[in-house]
């Protein structure tokens, strides 16, 4: 067996088309999924009245059903829906914003409950601190336990992004023209399957390697708090060397 | 100046403290001493409010109401006119040592950053800790971080500060420079109610001495009397017995 590496560079310079693509949908659920899930995880926390069940049901609604299963109900109940209310053919609307709604819906679900497990890390006695220096417990939690719960949460987000960017895949479901999608439809012209997934692989495997470095330097520039002692945990620049990377000198 | 009459607390049925009056006067130093599950540092988080009293009244810095009937303006004026210092110190973590001192004076008080931070640099030369003024927490010791704590209560300017157990989460080496401070404060006339196991300190530089057990007050005067000469049965068993471990 051998691969056809003229078609791979052909498949690798169409399939970058869909590298934009790919990410959009992964900003697009983050940056509004983010204040959602701190928002949701606080009404789960102080159990407001009535929301609280509906969150409870929401993030088990969400988790409980796999995302393909969602993707084909949003995909063929969206644009139905849509007719019915507007009035007219929603089939026009481009397929990636259905992929926003899915991805976005997905993201509430698992960032709810990061945030609200990293809330719930912060120690009582910090809002105490806060009241018995005059704060309002609203001024407390913007200025004292909030940024200490986004910081202990940076692992488990970068998690979540993750996913979010390998989960964004099935988005060809839906006919959005990502990498996924792109390599899959060179592949099916030439019979190359393997080597278009290998392209798709390495495109993936790039996104999520950059996407890590930017959380490990999220989390050294915001954590500086939290270090004891002037040494750092390096980051693993090659996840497949077998030394330990070595501990920064400030 | 601060008086509490009749101060009742309970938690799921077990009563805590079983009616507790106390008389600060400007310019005590008041030691709470008394078995541990007595009620000591209950008693101070329902004075300051961090937990909600079921009986009693407390008149404090224009406030004179029932602690059940407390609202939200009167509650704040409490808050504003206590300082606390916690056994755990619970500095904000997120904060430098001279950005919590400046975070109530700035947020709550609304003074300006300069000003404040004139204040703070005042308070933590008091306590000894200039030199660690852009350390987090993280990277102080618990001496260090408690005598943060101190610092912090009293750039406010309170009226009273309270000290809960101040010094039970310290290594023992570390007990002397944060004692060292409260000395100093208490010297140079500042009203202090102090939960403490330290009974050099309640022997020593506290004016009145409180002898708490099973939520009640079961004795209470000049320090000199109650160690030499203590009245009660419960009280003079208890110093046998914390002196017999000195």
């Amino acid at each position: 067996m051998s691969l056809n590496t003229d078609f791979m560079v052909k498949v690798a310079q169409t399939a970058i088309q869909g590298v934009p693509v790919t990410l959009q949908i992964v900003l697009v659920a983050l940056l509004i999924s983010l204040p959602i899930g701190v928002l949701f995880a606080l009404i789960r926390i102080y159990r407001v009245k009535g929301l609280q069940r509906l969150v409870q049901f929401y993030v088990s609604l969400v988790r409980g059903t796999p995302i393909i299963a969602q993707i084909l109900i949003v995909y063929s109940a969206f644009p139905s829906l849509l007719n019915m209310i507007i009035g007219k053919a929603a089939f026009s609307i481009n397929p990636i914003y259905y992929a926003y709604i899915v991805f976005t819906f997905n993201s509430i679900a698992t960032l709810t409950e990061v945030f609200r497990s990293a809330l719930q890390t912060v120690d009582k006695g910090q809002m105490e601190a806060g009241l018995m220096v005059g704060m309002q417990p609203r001024q407390t939690f913007w200025r004292i336990i909030l940024p200490q719960a986004l910081i202990s949460a940076l692992p488990n987000i970068a998690n979540a992004t993750l996913y979010l960017i390998k989960n964004s895949s099935l988005a060809f479901i839906m006919s959005v023209k990502d990498i996924t999608a792109i390599a899959k439809t060179e592949a099916a012209f030439n019979y190359n399957f393997l080597e278009a997934y290998l392209v798709v692989w390495v495109y993936y495997l790039i996104i999520c390697y950059g996407a890590e470095i930017i959380f490990y330097l999220f989390e050294r520039y915001f954590s500086k708090y939290r270090r004891p002692i002037k040494n750092r945990t390096g980051f693993n620049w090659f996840p497949f060397s077998i030394k330990q990377p070595k501990l920064e000198q400030k | 100046m601060l008086t509490i009459e009749g101060l009742k607390k309970s938690y799921a049925g077990n009563d805590i403290l079983k009616g507790i009056s106390i008389n600060v006067n400007k310019g005590d130093v008041i030691s709470i001493i008394g078995p541990s599950g007595s009620g000591k540092t209950t008693l101070l988080r329902t004075i300051t409010t961090l937990e909600e009293a079921n009986g009693g009244r407390i008149t404090f810095a224009g406030v004179d109401n029932d602690f059940q009937k407390l609202n939200g303006k009167e509650i704040n004026t409490i808050r504003r006119n206590v300082g606390f210092v916690f056994q755990n110190y619970n500095l904000f973590n997120n904060k430098t040592a001279l950005q919590n001192i400046t975070e109530g004076l700035i947020v709550a008080r609304r003074v300006k950053k300069n000003e404040a931070e004139n204040i703070a640099l005042k308070a933590l030369e008091r306590v000894g800790l200039t030199d660690r003024k852009d350390h987090y927490p993280s990277q102080l010791s618990g001496g260090q971080q408690q005598r943060v704590g101190i610092a912090r209560a009293i750039a406010l300017n309170p009226e009273v500060i309270f000290f809960d157990e101040p010094t039970s989460a310290l290594d023992p080496e570390l007990v002397g420079e944060v004692l060292k401070v409260m000395k100093d404060l208490a010297n140079s006339g500042t009203t202090m109610v102090v939960v403490t196991h330290q009974m050099s300190f309640a022997r020593d530089v506290s004016n009145r001495v409180i002898f708490m057990a099973d939520g009640y007050i079961v004795e209470q005067g000049e320090p000199r009397k109650i160690f030499e000469n203590p009245s009660e049965e419960r009280t003079k068993k208890f110093l046998t017995d914390i002196l017999a471990n000195v």
